[in-house]
Formats: C-alpha cells, sequence, structure tokens
C-alpha cells in the first residue's frame, strides 16, 4: 500500500490549506476520475433513470415502497444476509482460531483448501449444492440409510438451501479478517488478566472480546454487505418465495426492461449498504486486522 | 482546477479508448450473441463455420444475450453486437421501441420462412415447444400425458417442475389444464390462471435454466414438468426412463435480430440468409431437436431425425401469441413476481 506521506504536525501549520489540499487530490486524481467514470457516473444515471422513467417523477419509489412484493423481497435479502452472517461468523471462529494456533504445516494446508475454494467457479460450486442437497441427493440419501429420517428432508428450494449455499461461499471472507486480528493477539494478555484474578469469563468479555472486535466488525461487515447483493447462489438453491433484491433488480432489467423501477430498487439497496458503511466506519474506523 | 482538469482529460482519454475498440473492428467479421450452451454451439457449427468458409467473414461469438445490455448498446449507439438470438415476444416489442434495423425483404419476403416466425424485423432461428416431460422410473412406469397431469398430485404424486420466469408458458398450461380451449387462451385469463398455479404451488420446483432442467428430470428431483423439447431430446439419447408428450404442446421461437446501429449491417444482412437458408436452418435442427423455421429444409434432412421435431406435431400444437406477451409483459410480470413472492 503506498499512502500520501503526511507531513508532520509542526510542518502542517506552515502549509496553508488549499495547495495542500490540491497536491492530495492530483495524486489520487487517476483513481478518482476510474470512479468516476465506471462508478459515479452510472449510480447518477440509474438515479436519473429511477425518477425520469417512465415519467418524470417519484412513481417508482412510491411502487417500490407501496407494493408489497417489493417489500417482502427486501424483507427476505435482510433476512437472507443476516441469517448468512450469523452462520458464518459461528462456523468462521472455530477455523480462524485454528488457523492461528495450529502448527504451520496444518494451517497452510488449510488455507490451501479455503482459497482453493475460492478459486472454483461459483456457477459449479452451486450446483455441487444443488446436487448434495436435493431430496433425491446424497445427503437425503445417506440419512435415510442409516435411518435417521424415513422421508427426505427439504434441504432445498427453501430458506435452508440458500443459507446452507451461501454460508458456504461467504465463509472464507469471514475466516480471513478474523484470522488476521486473532493472530496479533498476544497470549501473554490473557495470562496476565487471569494472574489479575480475572475469571475465565471475565478474561473473554473484558479482555479477548474487545481485542477482535474490529476483525468481526469487518467480517461481519463483508459478508453481510456481500449478501445484501447476492444473485446466483439465492436464484439457484432458493425457492421463489425467497427471492432476494439482486435477482429481482436483474429480472427488472434484463427481460422487462423496466429500468425505472429497478434503479429506484437498487438505489435504496446503496443507500442502505452506505448506511451500514458508514455505522461500521463510526465505531470501528476502517476496520480489518489492525488495532484502532 | 488543476485537478478538475485532470480528471476531465483522463476521463476523455479513456472513453476514447473504449470507443475506438468498437470502431476498429474490421469489415469482415461480426459479432454473433446467443444464449450459450449447446445451442449456442449447435449455431456456431450449423451456421457460423460455413458462412465463414463461403463468404470469408470471421464470426466472432459473444454471449449470453441480455435484453438490457441489447437496449444500452442501441441507446447508446455503441453497439457491440451484430446479429443476437432473441425470444419472440422481446423481437416483437424491440421493433416496435425502434431498437432493431429493418430486414432485407428479399430475405423476409422470399416465401421459404414459416410465417409464425418471421416479420419485417426478424427471421426464425429455431423454434421449439414447451413438452409434458417425465421419468418413467420415477412415477413407477406410469406415463402423464395431458397438461391437466402436472396438476394431479393424487395420480402423480412428487414434485413438478416449471420455467421460473415471467414468460409465455406456464399461464398458458394452467389454463389449459382448467379446461380452457386451446382457440380462447388468449387474452389470457390471469385470475384464473394464478388460482390454478396455487393449487400445487408447494409442489412446484422452478428451473431457472435448460441444464437445471435437466439435471430435475433426470435425477428425478421432479419426475415430471414442462420443459423445452430440445432438451428432452438430448436426455433422451442417455436416458431411455425419460419420456414425452406432445399433447397440446406449446409453440414458439427464438428469432434473429439485427440490433439498430449495428457496426457490421451488411456481412450480419447475409448471416441472416444463412441461418435461415433450408440448409441452415435443417443443420441446426439434426443438431438440437428444435424444428427448422424455413419451410424447405425438412427435404433436406433424415426423415427419422424429422420425424421427432416440433414441425412434426402440428395437429396438437398451439401457438404462444408474441403480439400479446409484447403488448402485456409488464403487467404479467408484475403479476407473476407478485404471485412468486407471496
Amino acid at each position: 500500500m503506498t499512502t500520501v506521506p503526511t507531513p508532520s504536525l509542526a510542518g502542517e501549520a506552515d502549509l496553508s490549506p488549499e495547495p495542500r489540499h490540491l497536491a492530495g487530490l492530483g495524486a489520487v486524481a487517476p483513481a478518482l476520475a476510474l470512479l468516476a467514470l465506471f462508478f459515479v457516473i452510472p449510480v447518477v444515471a440509474l438515479l436519473l433513470r429511477s425518477v425520469l422513467e417512465p415519467q418524470p417523477g417519484l412513481q417508482n419509489y412510491a411502487e417500490v415502497f407501496g407494493s408489497t412484493t417489493y417489500l417482502k423481497v427486501f424483507g427476505n435479502t435482510f433476512l437472507v444476509a443476516g441469517l448468512v452472517t450469523l452462520v458464518t461468523l459461528l462456523l468462521a471462529f472455530p477455523v480462524a482460531w485454528f488457523l492461528a494456533v495450529a502448527p504451520r504445516r496444518w494451517s497452510t494446508l488449510l488455507f490451501g483448501v479455503i482459497v482453493l475454494s475460492m478459486w472454483t467457479n461459483l456457477l459449479a460450486r452451486t450446483y455441487a449444492w444443488m446436487v448434495l442437497l436435493q431430496g433425491t441427493g446424497i445427503i437425503n440419501r445417506m440419512l435415510m440409510q442409516i435411518g435417521v429420517i424415513s422421508e427426505p428432508l427439504s434441504l432445498i428450494n427453501n430458506l435452508v438451501g440458500v443459507t446452507i449455499g451461501m454460508t458456504y461461499i461467504m465463509l472464507p471472507f469471514m475466516i480471513l479478517p478474523l484470522h488476521a486480528t486473532i493472530r496479533t493477539l498476544d497470549p501473554t494478555v490473557f495470562q496476565a488478566a487471569s494472574l489479575c484474578g480475572a475469571s475465565r469469563f471475565q478474561v473473554f468479555r473484558l479482555v479477548f472480546a474487545p481485542l477482535v472486535a474490529s476483525g468481526v466488525a469487518a467480517g461481519v461487515l463483508m459478508v453481510f454487505v456481500m449478501s445484501l447483493g447476492y444473485f446466483v447462489t439465492p436464484a439457484l438453491l432458493g425457492g421463489t418465495s425467497n427471492m432476494m433484491l439482486a435477482e429481482l433488480i436483474a429480472q427488472l432489467v434484463q427481460s422487462l426492461l423496466n429500468w425505472g423501477l429497478a434503479g429506484a430498487a437498487a438505489l435504496v439497496l446503496l443507500v442502505v449498504t452506505l448506511a451500514i458503511y458508514a455505522v461500521q466506519f463510526r465505531y470501528f474506523g476502517f476496520g480489518g486486522g489492525e488495532a484502532r | 482546477m488543476k485537478a478538475c482538469t485532470l480528471i476531465a482529460a483522463s476521463m476523455l482519454a479513456i472513453s476514447a479508448a473504449l470507443s475506438g475498440v468498437g470502431s476498429a473492428s474490421a469489415q469482415d467479421s461480426m459479432v454473433f450473441t446467443s444464449w450459450g450452451g449447446t445451442t449456442q454451439e449447435a449455431q456456431k457449427k450449423a451456421w457460423a463455420e460455413p458462412f465463414t468458409a463461403s463468404s470469408g467473414i470471421a464470426v466472432k461469438q459473444d454471449g449470453p444475450t441480455d435484453y438490457g445490455k441489447f437496449k444500452a448498446m442501441v441507446e447508446s449507439g455503441n453497439v457491440a453486437w451484430d446479429v443476437v438470438d432473441v425470444e419472440g415476444d422481446f423481437a416483437v416489442a424491440a421493433a416496435k421501441a425502434g431498437l432493431l434495423e429493418p430486414l432485407d425483404p428479399a430475405l423476409t419476403g422470399s416465401g421459404e420462412l414459416d410465417p409464425r416466425f418471421s416479420s419485417a424485423h426478424h427471421v426464425g432461428s429455431f423454434y421449439y415447444s414447451f413438452v409434458l416431460g417425465f421419468n418413467k422410473a420415477k412415477l413407477g412406469g406410469k406415463e402423464p400425458k395431458v397438461w391437466a397431469d402436472l396438476f394431479d398430485t393424487k395420480a402423480f404424486p412428487g414434485k413438478r417442475t416449471f420455467y421460473k420466469w415471467s414468460a409465455p408458458g406456464v399461464l398458458e398450461i394452467a389454463l389449459l389444464a382448467d379446461g380452457v380451449k386451446p382457440d380462447k387462451l388468449y387474452p389470457l385469463d390471469l385470475d384464473r390462471a394464478f388460482k390454478k398455479l396455487d393449487t400445487i404451488k408447494p409442489n412446484i420446483v422452478w428451473w431457472s435454466g435448460g441444464a437445471q432442467s435437466q439435471q430435475l428430470l433426470a435425477s428425478g428431483e421432479a419426475p415430471l414438468g414442462m420443459f423445452w423439447n430440445g432438451r428432452i431430446f438430448a436426455i433422451q439419447a442417455e436416458n431411455p426412463q425419460v419420456g414425452l408428450s406432445w399433447e397440446e404442446n406449446l409453440t414458439a421461437a427464438d428469432v434473429l435480430v439485427i440490433p439498430k446501429g449495428a457496426k457490421n449491417k451488411a456481412a450480419a444482412m447475409k448471416f441472416l440468409a444463412a441461418a435461415s437458408s433450408a440448409q441452415g436452418q435443417a443443420d441446426m435442427a439434426v443438431k438440437t431437436g428444435y424444428a427448422p423455421t424455413n419451410l424447405k429444409s425438412a427435404a433436406l434432412m433424415d426423415p427419422k431425425v424429422a420425424a421427432t421435431l416440433p414441425d412434426k406435431f402440428t395437429t396438437s400444437q398451439i401457438n404462444l401469441d408474441m403480439a400479446y406477451w409484447a403488448a402485456n409483459r409488464d403487467e404479467i410480470g408484475k403479476r407473476w413476481y407478485e404471485w412468486q413472492a407471496k
């Protein structure tokens, strides 16, 4: 990472605000230009479409907020994203812990497995889950053969299927920031806490939890926000009553060509996402493995 | 000020570079866009390769077809596609919206093309039927025959699979199963169709693409359902337990269009002539199990193959009304997603 050199506190007073401001801008201008070209302009165009098509006015927003269908799809989107984030966190924590404390050979191997799964084609992984989870799939057949169940469980085309498939895909995005935080923890800090008389629970609550909070926040944010916009996996593993917003937007854009409505829905999602980022930034800074 | 100029300059440079990519394409090449998978592979083998050999015009493949991208290209005037495979109702609506180039009248007026699938703005790509497909092994040897069987969960227990998106097909099937006469289908009685679908909603598994539909049927996850006939044709080759009924098969066609402002219009027009020719359509049909849209193709085909194609089952055939769908797609789509999300 290259950073713009920041002047020392003493030097800062010597510079008038304006040139310093411009010097910073000059260095990031190419990045800003790219961002403007590929992000800001399309988003503004979408915003314009949402208030201009099919005729000027706020009718697209009225439709998004006034229709039970869209509200239900919004609800689904947040429910799925929240559920996936929670399950991912619960599963990723022990893995990240193990990665941090395991002998190097084991952690390298496990890292390899995690990263390899990320490199495999998303569609292939989703189809694999479809084959595993369906009524005639391996999991149901196995459970039936050993006599745990007599009827196949419905593991697919519903919330269960979406949660399993998406959790699997999101795991690395939770494990990596958690691992980065846990790795930097100094075990002697916990010993010190115990020596000073803290119970195990107190060590966890007062020492451990605050230290890993930024890693958890970074992982949770990343997984939640990515889940909000997820498309392929819910479309294939979910039922129609679990439709998520991204799928609906894709339909509006690609098939129904109703770009005004798609723009309104997309902007609502974008605003919510930015709001979540703002909350994260307010409480945890930009997060990641670094200590605050 | 300086920073703003810099930003503006870099943006200009980038957009100039980007638009340069499009206009630099040589005159002896064009871009064909379709849906990918086995269908596009067949289109490449049946049309593009022989066309390049005879005309010297290289055909680049792109895809999948995306109506959003299509509209964006035409609106921005930077059209990267020359010939696009689209669904019939989109072609009708797009022609009305001014997104398509009118085609050479010599081509569309030749009298060889099935009039159901050609117009001043499109020629038929291939014509398919929605058929009732089933997996005998998973149904205890029983064979469903008519669309009503898809709604009869007593006689045929288990999941049934339907096409997921709001498109011609499912609503028509529901109405036929409910006893609507084929000639009284349109305009669709949406209330009645959704009411009929309600009766089996928990038993429906939706397929969103051809490969998924095949997977559901072959594995027995859904032992019966509605399918594109070509997909059944493909799994029958490996799995003799898979059967189909042509009773009230619902017909529509994919069609080929030229987006307004296509950069290689002349080459595209020649390509359309080759693709819709008797030979091009016959070759395509043999490879896919879909029917030719050229009325003279049948004579060029192996009679054994020709006997399995949708155009041999016209007595029990119903045409999906693309003009109706083009006019009502928005409204139906709204109802459709509302019902699905319920």
